[in-house]
C-alpha cells in the first residue's frame, strides 16, 4: 500500500464525513423531540401507574406493557403507513411520535421506580402537614426522584438517539438514510457505513461523558445542593 | 374535650392492632401512652390523624369527625401535628424551607410571613443558627427539633409524638424532651407514645397502658407508677422501671 492510496482513503472518508455531517441535525432533532415527548409521557404515565384510581392505573399499565412489547420498527410503520395515512402525518411527525411513545413507556417505568424509591415516611410527613397527594408529589417526592431518575433517564436518551436511525426506513433523511443514499450512489458502502458509525459513536460517547458528569453532580451535591425556596 | 375516640378498631389483615378503644382527651392535657412493643400504641396515634384507616368506630377531633368516609381528613390533619420516630425531614430542603413549605402550600402564607413564623419556631427549639443547613448536616436531636418546629408551624391544636426519642443517641434525648416539656407547660394538648418513663412521670397528666390493642389501665402518673391495679401493668412496670 502506497502513501497515495492511504491519502486517497482519507480524502474519501473526509468527503463522506462532510457530506453526512450536514444531515446530522435531523438525527439530533428527531432524538430530542422524541425524547422530550417520552419524558412528558413517562412522567404522566409513571405517576398514573401508581395512582389510587384503579382505572387510571390499569390504563397506564396497558400503555406501558403494550408499547414495550411491540418492536419500535413496527410502531414506526404503524404511525407512518397506518395512522399517518388516516390523519395525514408527515414523516417527521410520524417518526417522532413512534419513537416518543415507545420511549415514553420506558421512561414511565423509570419515573415510577424513582417515585417508589422515596421512603414512605416522606409521604406520611407531608400528609400529616395537611398536604394533598398532588402537593406531596410536586414538592416532596418528585424533587427527590429527579436525582434517582437522572442516570437511567439519560441512558434512555442515548438509546433513543441510536434508535432514531430506524426512522430512516420511512424515508426521513436523517443520518442513516442519507448514508444509505450516499453509499448507493457512489458505491462506497465500506467508507460510508464506517463514517455513519463513527458519527453515531461521537454523539453517544459525548453523551455518556455528559451522563457521568451529571451523575457526579447529583452525587456530590446530592441533598444539599438544590435550593427550592418556599 | 378536644379528642373523643369511640370504639375504634384498626386491623392489618388478621391482626387487630387497635381493638375497640375509646378515649377522650381534654384541651391542654398531656397523655402518655405506654405499652410493650406491638401493643398498638403507634397505630392508635396514627389513627388520630388518619394515617391509618379505622375499620370501625369514630374519632371526633375538635368537632371534625373521622370515620370511613374520610371527609374531613384534610381539616383534621391541619389541627393535628405529628412528629415521627424517623424524623422524616425533607432531605432536599434546607431547615428553613422544611418549616416553610407546608405553611406556603397548605396555609397559603406569604413567603415573608412563613419565614417569620419559621424563624420564631426554630429559635424556640434552639436552632436559629441552622436555618440554611440541610437535614443531612444535622444530628439526630437537631433533626427531631426541626421536625417539631415544622409541625408547630401549622398551628396545630394537638401534637402527636410517636416514639420521637427512640432513634436518638442517649445524649440527644434530653434536648428533645426539653422542647416537649416546654410545649406541655405552654398548654399544648399532647399525646405521647414513648419509652421514657421519666418523661411520663414528670410531664404527663395521665398515663395510658395499652396491651394487645386494648387500654388496660389509665391513671395519673402518681397512681400509675406507684399503685398499678392490673397484673399486666405490674408486669410491664417491673420490666421497665
Amino acid at each position: 500500500m502506497t502513501m497515495t492510496w492511504f491519502f486517497e482513503q482519507i480524502e474519501i472518508l473526509s468527503r463522506v464525513f462532510y457530506y453526512l455531517i450536514q444531515v446530522v441535525h435531523w438525527t439530533i432533532l428527531i432524538s430530542i423531540s422524541a425524547y422530550v415527548l417520552a419524558m412528558v409521557l413517562g412522567l404522566v404515565f409513571g405517576v398514573a401507574r401508581i395512582s389510587r384510581n384503579r382505572i387510571i392505573r390499569v390504563f397506564a399499565g396497558a400503555y406501558i406493557n403494550t408499547l414495550r412489547g411491540v418492536p419500535l420498527l413496527v410502531l414506526i410503520f404503524f404511525f407512518y403507513f397506518g395512522l399517518g395515512k388516516v390523519i395525514n402525518l408527515d414523516r417527521f411527525v410520524a417518526g417522532v411520535l413512534a419513537v416518543g411513545v415507545c420511549y415514553g413507556a420506558y421512561m414511565a417505568e423509570i419515573f415510577r421506580s424513582g417515585i417508589e424509591a422515596i421512603d414512605y415516611g416522606q409521604h406520611e410527613a407531608a400528609m400529616s402537614l395537611g398536604m394533598t397527594r398532588w402537593q406531596t408529589l410536586r414538592h416532596i417526592i418528585l424533587p427527590q426522584s429527579v436525582r434517582i431518575v437522572v442516570p437511567p433517564g439519560a441512558n434512555e436518551f442515548i438509546a433513543c438517539l441510536k434508535d432514531s436511525s430506524l426512522v430512516s426506513i420511512i424515508g426521513l433523511r436523517e443520518l442513516t438514510r442519507a448514508g444509505r443514499e450516499y453509499a448507493n450512489q457512489y458505491f462506497l458502502d465500506f467508507h460510508t457505513w464506517l463514517v455513519v458509525g463513527v458519527i453515531y459513536l461521537i454523539m453517544t460517547l459525548s453523551l455518556t461523558r455528559l451522563v457521568k458528569y451529571l451523575e457526579k453532580r447529583v452525587a456530590v451535591h446530592g441533598y444539599g445542593a438544590s435550593r427550592d425556596d418556599h | 374535650m378536644i379528642i373523643d375516640v369511640r370504639n375504634i378498631t384498626c386491623r392489618f389483615g388478621s391482626i387487630t392492632a387497635v381493638d375497640n378503644v375509646s378515649l377522650s382527651v381534654d384541651q391542654g392535657e398531656v397523655v402518655v401512652i405506654l405499652g410493650p412493643s406491638g401493643s398498638g400504641k403507634s397505630t392508635l396515634l396514627r389513627c388520630l390523624n388518619a394515617l391509618e384507616e379505622i375499620d370501625s368506630g369514630e374519632i371526633n377531633i375538635d368537632g371534625f369527625l373521622i370515620d370511613k368516609s374520610h371527609r374531613h381528613i384534610h381539616q383534621i390533619r391541619l389541627e393535628v401535628g405529628m412528629v415521627f420516630q424517623a424524623f422524616n425531614l425533607f432531605p432536599h430542603l434546607s431547615v428553613l424551607n422544611n418549616v416553610n413549605l407546608a405553611q406556603r402550600v397548605v396555609r397559603r402564607r406569604s413567603r415573608a410571613e412563613a419565614a417569620r413564623v419559621s424563624k420564631e419556631l426554630l429559635a424556640k427549639v434552639g436552632l436559629q443558627d441552622k436555618l440554611d443547613a440541610y437535614p443531612g448536616q444535622l444530628s439526630g436531636g437537631q433533626k427531631q427539633r426541626v421536625a417539631i418546629a415544622r409541625a408547630l408551624a401549622m398551628n396545630p391544636k394537638i401534637m402527636l409524638f410517636d416514639e420521637v426519642t427512640s432513634a436518638l443517641d442517649p445524649e440527644m434525648i434530653g434536648e428533645v424532651l426539653e422542647v416537649m416539656k416546654q410545649l406541655a407547660r405552654e398548654g399544648m394538648t399532647m399525646l405521647v407514645v414513648t419509652h421514657e418513663i421519666g418523661f411520663a412521670r414528670e410531664v404527663a397528666d395521665r398515663v395510658i397502658f395499652l396491651d394487645e390493642g386494648k387500654i388496660v389501665e389509665q391513671a395519673s402518673p402518681g397512681d400509675f407508677f406507684t399503685n398499678p391495679t392490673h397484673q399486666r401493668t405490674k408486669d410491664f412496670l417491673a420490666r421497665v422501671l
